[in-house]
């Protein structure tokens, strides 16, 4: 009963309208990169020869720097996210009563709703000089006004986008584990932290992992965070990249960062969710 | 025997204040700077001083009235974000229904490049498009923005409504085929109106992501044309003042009413997912 003239006619409109709006950029991106940069002028010089010279700069350690923050400070928060996020969405699949549960899971949608901007400001102003919180670095030993402390304000900032994503995930990967197999343990005798470990995180572990990765990769894409309480301490590649459009107008340089950005972006997503993957269907799950 | 269900006993309760102090932090977490911001927007100060403030005004809400900069910013994102919405959800819930019917080879790679703006930097998206106009010869800021938006809206609504796909039967398709429905008409009036939690999901999803976006909307405005948190952004980098707080508060309302009216419509329940074992 399959129509393939059918499946065709409903595939067309999405072909129509991405193909150009997801290559035209790639190309342009792939092109601009490799045009030489002439100060002064915005983009690059069409005249010369093109050339790997805005590769080559990336690898300088002034560059490097932005990537390692990048990938550290977002697996910081990745961490984090994951290890407040799973005790609440075990909360809510397990726990929660009916109506306690809808007010959970609306406002984990609603805070994933609301405008990042407006998060990250009521963050500054929560845990900034005046906040109420201010002292809260210092539990750490970190002095806020240092860059340790901008590195904190960074990480609790993207922690706000992750939490309520790392949770949500989490729901559907709890909901899908039978209960029986926790209280068959418990009245077996095992102590609720060892039912909690062994039962409940071991057979979560690849919807943890799962979840982890799509909070690592909204972390390092991110730009409005450490643009905001960064303070300059704690600046992503996002950010470099702005920098070379906004600032200085080196196209080329830019474009450039682009392409290696969305090159480690889309390998480390795809490669991490296979790994994840081929383990658990090798373990025979 | 009455030694080791003491320690048990100990042990439990200890992982109990853990697991119930983690959940406290994750809410104190995402509540507290809510209220902070709920609170200065009230404040009469005319600067950012120690909190709790003293005195309480509607000075920002009427700082905030009276900027235009904010109302067209407001406008423009509106604008943009409907007509991205609306393209994203036809030619999306078009391609997640045809991506499940279809086994030609390449499905996947399709699928994973239709998804792919979800992984790549937003940035990246907005840089890339800035320069691929600028060689198309388009400069309006209002054409940029949309093909920007569509191109990160997209995603979420196929994603969602491929997800909620999952959940239906291919039969009741078949079924209505066979009792001699035309295949336009079996798509139309069974697999379209089973699918419309996720569809509608999708579309808030990607009208929200649109609507909030900045990484792809900063390369995209003009002088004329910017959205509202590129507005907001550039303010903030002008004076921090407390008409972003009294924004705010219009914003969380404004997620509130979302929230209530997507659980009246589609229930969060459906929207989230019960699972396999949910309650």
């Amino acid at each position: 009963m399959r129509r393939p003239g059918l499946t065709a006619a409903l595939l067309w409109p999405a072909l129509i309208i991405m193909a150009p709006l997801l290559l035209g950029p790639l190309l342009a991106l792939g092109h601009e990169s490799l045009k030489p940069f002439v100060g002064g002028r915005i983009g690059g010089n069409d005249a010369e020869a093109l050339t790997f010279d805005n590769y080559a700069a990336i690898a300088a350690p002034e560059y490097v720097r932005y990537f390692l923050d990048t990938f550290r400070v977002g697996l910081i928060s990745s961490a984090f996210a994951l290890v407040l996020g799973f005790p609440m969405a075990h909360f809510i699949v397990r726990r929660a009563a009916p109506a306690t549960r809808r007010l959970l899971i609306g406002g984990l949608v609603g805070t994933l709703f609301l405008s990042l901007i407006v998060r990250v400001y009521a963050i500054a102003m929560t845990f900034g000089p005046h906040g109420p919180l201010s002292g809260f670095s210092r539990l750490f030993g970190i002095a806020s006004s240092s860059p340790d402390g901008a590195e904190l304000m960074v990480v609790l900032g993207l922690m706000n986008t992750t939490l309520p994503l790392v949770a949500l995930t989490l729901l559907g990967t709890l909901q899908n584990i039978n209960p029986r197999l926790e209280e068959a343990a418990m009245s077996l005798g095992a102590p609720r932290w060892k039912t909690f470990f062994q039962v409940t995180v071991a057979m979560s572990l690849p919807g943890i992992l799962s979840a982890g990765i799509i909070a690592y990769a909204f972390c390092i894409s991110n730009l409005v965070v450490p643009m905001l309480v960064g303070r300059g301490f704690i600046l992503f590649v996002s950010n470099l990249i702005y920098f070379r459009f906004s600032e200085v107008a080196n196209f080329p340089s830019g474009a450039a960062l682009s392409i290696v950005m969305m090159v480690v972006s889309v390998a480390l997503f795809y490669g991490l969710l296979h790994l994840v993957r081929s383990q658990w269907q090798e373990a025979g799950k | 025997m009455n030694g080791l269900s003491l320690t048990k006993r100990l042990a439990d309760a200890v992982f109990e204040t853990a697991y119930l102090s983690l959940i406290t932090l994750f809410i104190a977490f995402s509540v507290i700077p809510v209220i902070v911001a709920v609170v200065l927007s009230f404040d009469a100060r005319g600067f950012i001083g120690p909190f709790p403030p003293t005195q309480f005004s509607l000075r920002w809400y009427e700082s905030f009235m009276a900027d235009s900069y904010y109302h067209d910013g407001l406008v423009t994102g509106l604008i943009v974000a409907t007509v991205a919405t609306l393209v994203s959800t036809v030619a999306g819930t078009f391609a997640a229904i045809g991506l499940s019917r279809a086994d030609f080879r390449g499905r996947g790679a399709l699928q994973a490049a239709l998804l792919s703006p979800l992984v790549v930097p937003n940035v990246v998206l907005g840089f890339g498009m800035l320069i691929f106009a600028s060689r198309l010869g388009i400069i309006d800021g209002m054409t940029r923005l949309i093909m920007g938006h569509i191109l990160i809206t997209f995603p979420y609504v196929m994603r969602t409504t491929a997800a909620s796909l999952v959940g239906i039967k291919a039969s009741y398709y078949e079924a209505a085929l066979s009792l001699g429905a035309k295949p336009w008409k079996a798509l139309a009036q069974v697999t379209l109106p089973l699918a419309r939690t996720g569809i509608l999901a999708g579309a808030v999803f990607g009208f929200v992501t649109s609507f909030d976006d900045v990484g792809v909307s900063l390369f995209l405005t003009d002088a004329f044309t910017f959205t509202l948190p590129v507005a907001i952004l550039a303010q903030m980098r002008a004076n921090l003042d407390l008409t972003i707080a009294a924004l705010s508060v219009i914003f969380i309302v404004a997620t509130v009413l979302l929230i209530v009216l997507l659980d009246r419509l589609a229930g969060l329940d459906a929207v989230v997912g019960r699972g396999v074992y949910g309650r």
